[in-house]
């Protein structure tokens, strides 16, 4: 155990899960987009790419089967940190049945929410109140102590009114509610300036009366030690916490996008540097990590991605013929009673 | 003195009724503007009912603990009637003048247009004269009978097998006189007490081509035809031809002339015949057989008589196939094989034009040759026509055309 | 004694609370006040830390709402006015209407909606929106029209595992009473005939269903049978009821109370126009409010939704097609 330089331990297999989470995030993310770039992919598909240091460092942070993890579109990192198989996202990517969506909705959509995940819709903050609901669930049945739910989103999603109103939603009620704020600068192609007009999105969080943290997204040791506070004051009944993680994506919005229109100061500026390299030379220097186990690990993550992507696109895809064609969960018309 | 009434106000949405807790005044109390006087309660929360005008209580009708529905009278003000016509309030006895006016202005049903307010709230009284919003769906007028058949009527009687035709003998008591399923009904029971018997397949079908025939405007026009010639013609033959035959070709030869008399009227177009055909009615059991003879006008007279012979002995025994009944562009129907002298030939549904010949028979004939009466034989040459396609000038000629063809066998 | 319709929801409601843990109440104003129209009226009292006061926050309630369903729980939400669940739509349509659909996990909410139009309430407080949530696939939305319907309805709706719009009516709050909460309790999905008939089928619900029996009880004085159909749950929509009644009477006039274009008459018209065309006898007709927002003073009001004059006077036309 090395002390942090604000004075905190740094904890070993912490830090050694988290990047494992953004190798193992980094290598199937790599495999999604060349597989967009040959056709095999129905849909668009959404990197975390520069932001893998924040979202590990929140999953890695969550007990899968106590807590709850709300992830956005950027947050491989920290769906496989939480504990998502592998399989669930080559799955919903390659269009199987067999997948946790069964073709009914794609990509970074999915989500098991009777297993603390839920699936996110494509409307920006709407899962904060979401999220908000299952803690508040857990208060009434009695089994909230001990818990946190989180949530990512981006900087454009703070302009919601669902951000607001969830956070506020939230606030109000003291749930151990953690958002992580993952400031990338660009909002698809929006700059900041044309998003807010704070000076920091962190001093939003005093307004609603919640716990604010900022660290530099691309820091893994400093992700680490903020969000892993934000978590624990929520977890210790501190309330609500926001982080606000400053970094920059290293891809478009999505594959289809090139992010032209970042400025090359920005993107050769400190926040362009990638999270990953950063990561990587932390765990040498710190001695949490060898190089050896650093590549092994590459291997061993290439090749668990190749046979998730394998087994999914081996498997069947859905039969418009076998599908229910109902969305309720109700089969009506539903019986009269015989005898009522 | 005018007398303004304190009645229960509406103190909130959907709030029916409210409970008195605190009278503040008295019989004989002086009361100003916008003054407090009675408290009242709602499930929704506790309020005080105000004065509009100053006056003084002249009755009471409110009590404490008692729960009124909005609008009902709480009591009375007496008010001067400068106070009146300072703060506009309305008295009784103008809400009376009101209220007498606008029933004598509307009608007692427009009066009660809101049953809400008619019912539960007297302040309305004067309900709105509702418009009712109701548009479209046109109320039939000066139509009788069974011209609107109803998706329903048309169900029932696909369901039965009948025809707009059939059902001809029903006088209608629906909206506009109209032939309802009741009436469908009724009919068929008041049928069911005479004889009847299956219809066979060839009348059916006969009675199918008809019906959709006569959804079009025909008429006939005829002349008498001198039929001598054709049959001293014919006595020369060997093989003999009927007298179908030479009217068959002739026919055919003076259709070659105005093919578009025998066109088809089709939306904004007359589609013209491709080729000669006519076909020839021969009468079977229960119904009529129309084969086809080909290329008409491309044939003597001499060519003809065996095809012509084959295909009526043919009909006769039901051996045609469908392919020697179609394609014909008109019909030649000789009535006169049954003794008749005249008749409406009715053309095939898909074609324009039928022509039809009645009996001979022997007349005196005025010879000019001769300056004396000659025995002649006559009969009625009739044409059936679409008048949509043709007119009775067209028809004229035709029929005058085919007359004159006749007129020299040899040639034919 | 009798029961209001508000009475009906209230009674339901506490029901709920005492007899099943999964139920809690989540709206604006409804804990110590009783909510503004009093359909939690004590329930606060009663049911400690299971009646909570909402912010202004009509999205989030309802996204709050999911999220404990989720977890098990079976929320009750009301909103104060239908007019406002328009705040509310992403999460209702795309969150809460999804979601079975999506991940297999069925959402059990159940939103009130106080909806419909009452004297002076003006645009934003009189609207009717069962049309627009009865579009959206994985919504169950119910528009009970009498005293008993509104308590079993409510106690069924929430039973139910699927998210439920429960359009109740304002103006029948406190203007509809019964002497008791009958026994009369069909199913949800499933309409009722109102009133027996045998020339002409009105098919109506909620509030609609009280000005469609009086028309057709002035008609009746002219020896016209109408006969009533009340929807009660707009979707599903029981069509094997409405089908039977215009086999019975050949003709159909659908009443509702929202605005005109699209909407639940113009869907019970195109049910029965697809599958019941050989049954009419007269083109189907449809009667709804006008199409401008719903005005403020009373007499505009009542003269933009429905009335029995107008119901008869469209009857009347339908009668001598």
């Amino acid at each position: 155990m090395k002390p942090y330089s604000d004075g905190t331990v740094m904890n070993r297999d912490f830090l050694r899960s988290a990047f494992r989470s953004m190798l193992l995030a980094r290598i199937l993310e790599n495999k999604l987009s060349s597989l967009y770039k040959a056709g095999k992919i129905v849909g668009g598909v959404y990197l975390g790419r520069g932001q893998e240091a924040v979202s590990a460092c929140l999953g890695t942070s969550l007990i899968q089967g106590t807590d709850f993890f709300a992830p956005l579109i950027r947050d491989q990192a920290g769906r496989t940190a939480f504990g998502e198989p592998l399989i669930d996202c080559t799955r919903t990517y390659l269009g199987s049945v067999e997948g946790p969506m069964r073709g009914r909705d794609g990509n970074i959509h999915r989500g098991r929410p009777s297993m603390g995940m839920p699936a996110m819709i494509s409307h920006l903050g709407a899962q904060v109140p979401v999220v908000a609901g299952m803690l508040f669930a857990k208060r009434l049945q009695g089994t909230l102590a001990g818990r946190v739910g989180a949530t990512c989103i981006g900087d454009g999603a703070t302009s919601t009114g669902a951000f607001h109103e969830g956070l506020n939603l939230a606030a109000i009620e003291g749930l151990p509610l953690v958002i992580v704020i993952g400031n990338n600068q660009f909002a698809y192609s929006t700059p900041n300036h044309r998003q807010f007009a704070c000076k920091d999105l962190v001093e939003k969080a005093k307004g609603y009366g919640v716990g604010g943290f900022s660290v530099d997204g691309t820091d893994l040791l400093a992700c680490a030690s903020v969000i892993g506070e934000a978590v624990k004051r929520a977890r210790e009944g501190g309330g609500p916490q926001m982080v606000v993680a400053r970094l920059l994506r290293l891809s478009g919005h999505g594959e289809h996008d090139d992010g032209s229109y970042v400025p090359s100061e920005i993107r050769n500026g400190h926040y362009g540097r990638d999270c990953i390299e950063v990561a990587m030379r932390q765990l040498v220097e710190n001695q949490l990590a060898t190089v050896d186990e650093i590549f092994a690990w590459q291997d061993e993550f290439g090749d668990d991605v190749q046979r998730a992507v394998a087994q999914a696109q081996q498997e069947a895809v859905p039969d418009p013929y076998q599908e229910d064609w109902t969305a309720l969960a109700t089969r009506f018309p539903i019986p009269q009673p015989i005898f009522p | 003195m005018p007398t303004v009434p304190i009645l229960m106000p509406q103190l909130g949405e959907s709030i029916a009724e409210a409970t008195v807790i605190r009278l503040g005044i008295a019989v004989g109390d002086a009361v100003r503007t916008d003054q407090e006087i009675i408290e009242v309660e709602t499930n929704k929360a506790v309020m005080g009912v105000t004065t509009l005008c100053d006056g003084v209580v002249s009755e009471l009708r409110a009590q404490e603990g008692v729960s009124y529905s909005v609008g009902t009278l709480l009591g009375l003000l007496e008010v001067t009637d400068a106070e009146v016509a300072r703060t506009g309030v309305e008295s009784l006895e103008s809400i009376e003048t009101k209220r007498i006016a606008s029933q004598q202005a509307s009608n007692p049903t427009q009066a009660e247009a809101n049953l809400h307010f008619a019912l539960d709230d007297d302040a309305y009284e004067e309900a709105p004269a509702v418009v009712p919003s109701v548009k479209g769906l046109p109320v039939p007028t000066g139509v009788l009978g069974a011209h609107y058949i109803s998706p329903r009527m048309r169900a029932r009687m696909d369901d039965l097998g009948i025809r707009e035709a059939d059902i001809s003998a029903i006088v209608g008591t629906g909206a506009g006189g109209r032939v309802t399923v009741e009436d469908l009904e009724r009919f068929l029971d008041y049928l069911d007490a005479w004889p009847s018997s299956p219809a066979s397949p060839m009348r059916l079908a006969v009675a199918d081509a008809m019906r959709r025939s006569w959804t079009r405007p025909l008429a006939t026009v005829g002349l008498p035809l001198l039929l001598d010639r054709a049959l001293d013609h014919r006595r020369g033959q060997n093989p003999k031809p009927g007298l179908t035959l030479y009217l068959l070709r002739a026919f055919a030869l003076a259709l070659t002339e105005s093919p578009a008399t025998a066109g088809y009227l089709i939306g904004d177009k007359v589609v013209h015949p491709r080729s000669f055909d006519i076909g020839v009615a021969v009468q079977v059991e229960d119904g009529v057989l129309v084969p086809v003879v080909r290329k008409v006008d491309q044939k003597p007279l001499a060519e003809l008589v065996a095809e012509y012979d084959d295909l009526v002995d043919r009909a006769r025994r039901r051996r045609l196939t469908e392919q020697d009944c179609s394609g014909g562009i008109a019909t030649v129907t000789n009535f006169g094989t049954f003794g008749l002298t005249t008749g409406t030939p009715i053309p095939l549904p898909n074609e324009t034009l039928i022509l039809g010949i009645g009996a001979g028979a022997k007349r005196p004939v005025w010879s000019a040759q001769i300056e004396a009466f000659v025995p002649a034989t006559e009969a009625d040459l009739l044409l059936t026509f679409d008048h949509r396609v043709v007119d009775g000038g067209g028809a004229g000629v035709l029929l005058n055309r085919v007359a004159a063809l006749l007129q020299k066998p040899a040639d034919l | 004694m009798s029961v209001t319709y508000i009475d009906a929801i209230r009674e339901a409601q506490e029901k709920l609370l005492r007899e099943d843990d999964r139920v809690f109440l989540y709206g604006q104003d409804i804990a110590t006040f009783g909510g503004a129209f009093k359909a939690t009226k004590g329930l606060a009292e009663q049911f400690p830390n299971r009646v909570f006061d909402a912010p202004i926050s009509e999205d989030a309630m309802i996204g709050m709402a999911v999220g404990a369903a989720i977890e098990g729980m079976r929320p009750i939400v009301e909103m104060q006015f239908a007019d406002f669940s328009s705040l509310a739509f992403n999460q209702l349509v795309n969150q809460a209407a999804t979601h079975f659909y999506r991940t297999g996990v069925p959402i059990p909410i159940t939103v009130r909606l106080p909806s419909g139009g009452t004297p002076g309430s003006g645009p934003f407080h009189s609207q009717s929106m069962e049309g627009i949530y009865a579009q959206y696939p994985g919504l169950v939305v119910l528009t009970p029209a009498t005293v008993s319907d509104a308590y079993h309805m409510l106690l069924d709706g929430v039973a139910l595992d699927d998210p439920v719009i429960f359009c109740e009516h304002k103006f029948l709050y406190r203007w509809l009473k019964a002497k008791s909460i009958n026994g009369d309790h069909l199913p949800i999905g499933q309409a009722r005939i109102t009133r027996p008939g045998k020339h002409a089928t009105v098919v109506a619900y909620s509030a609609m269903v009280h000005e469609a029996v009086r028309a057709a009880d002035r008609l009746a004085q002219d020896g016209w049978e109408i006969e009533v159909v009340d929807l009660r749950s707009v979707k599903p929509l029981d069509l094997d009821t409405i089908l039977a009644s215009v086999a019975r009477t050949g003709r159909l006039l659908a009443v509702g109370e929202a605005f005109p274009w699209g909407g639940v008459t113009a869907e019970v018209i195109a049910r029965v126009s697809e599958e019941g065309f050989h049954l009419l006898d007269a083109p189907p007709q449809r009667l709804n409010a006008r199409d401008t927002p719903v005005p403020y003073h009373p007499k505009l009001w009542a003269a933009h939704r429905p009335t029995p004059e107008s119901i008869c006077e469209a009857l009347r036309k339908l009668l001598s097609f």
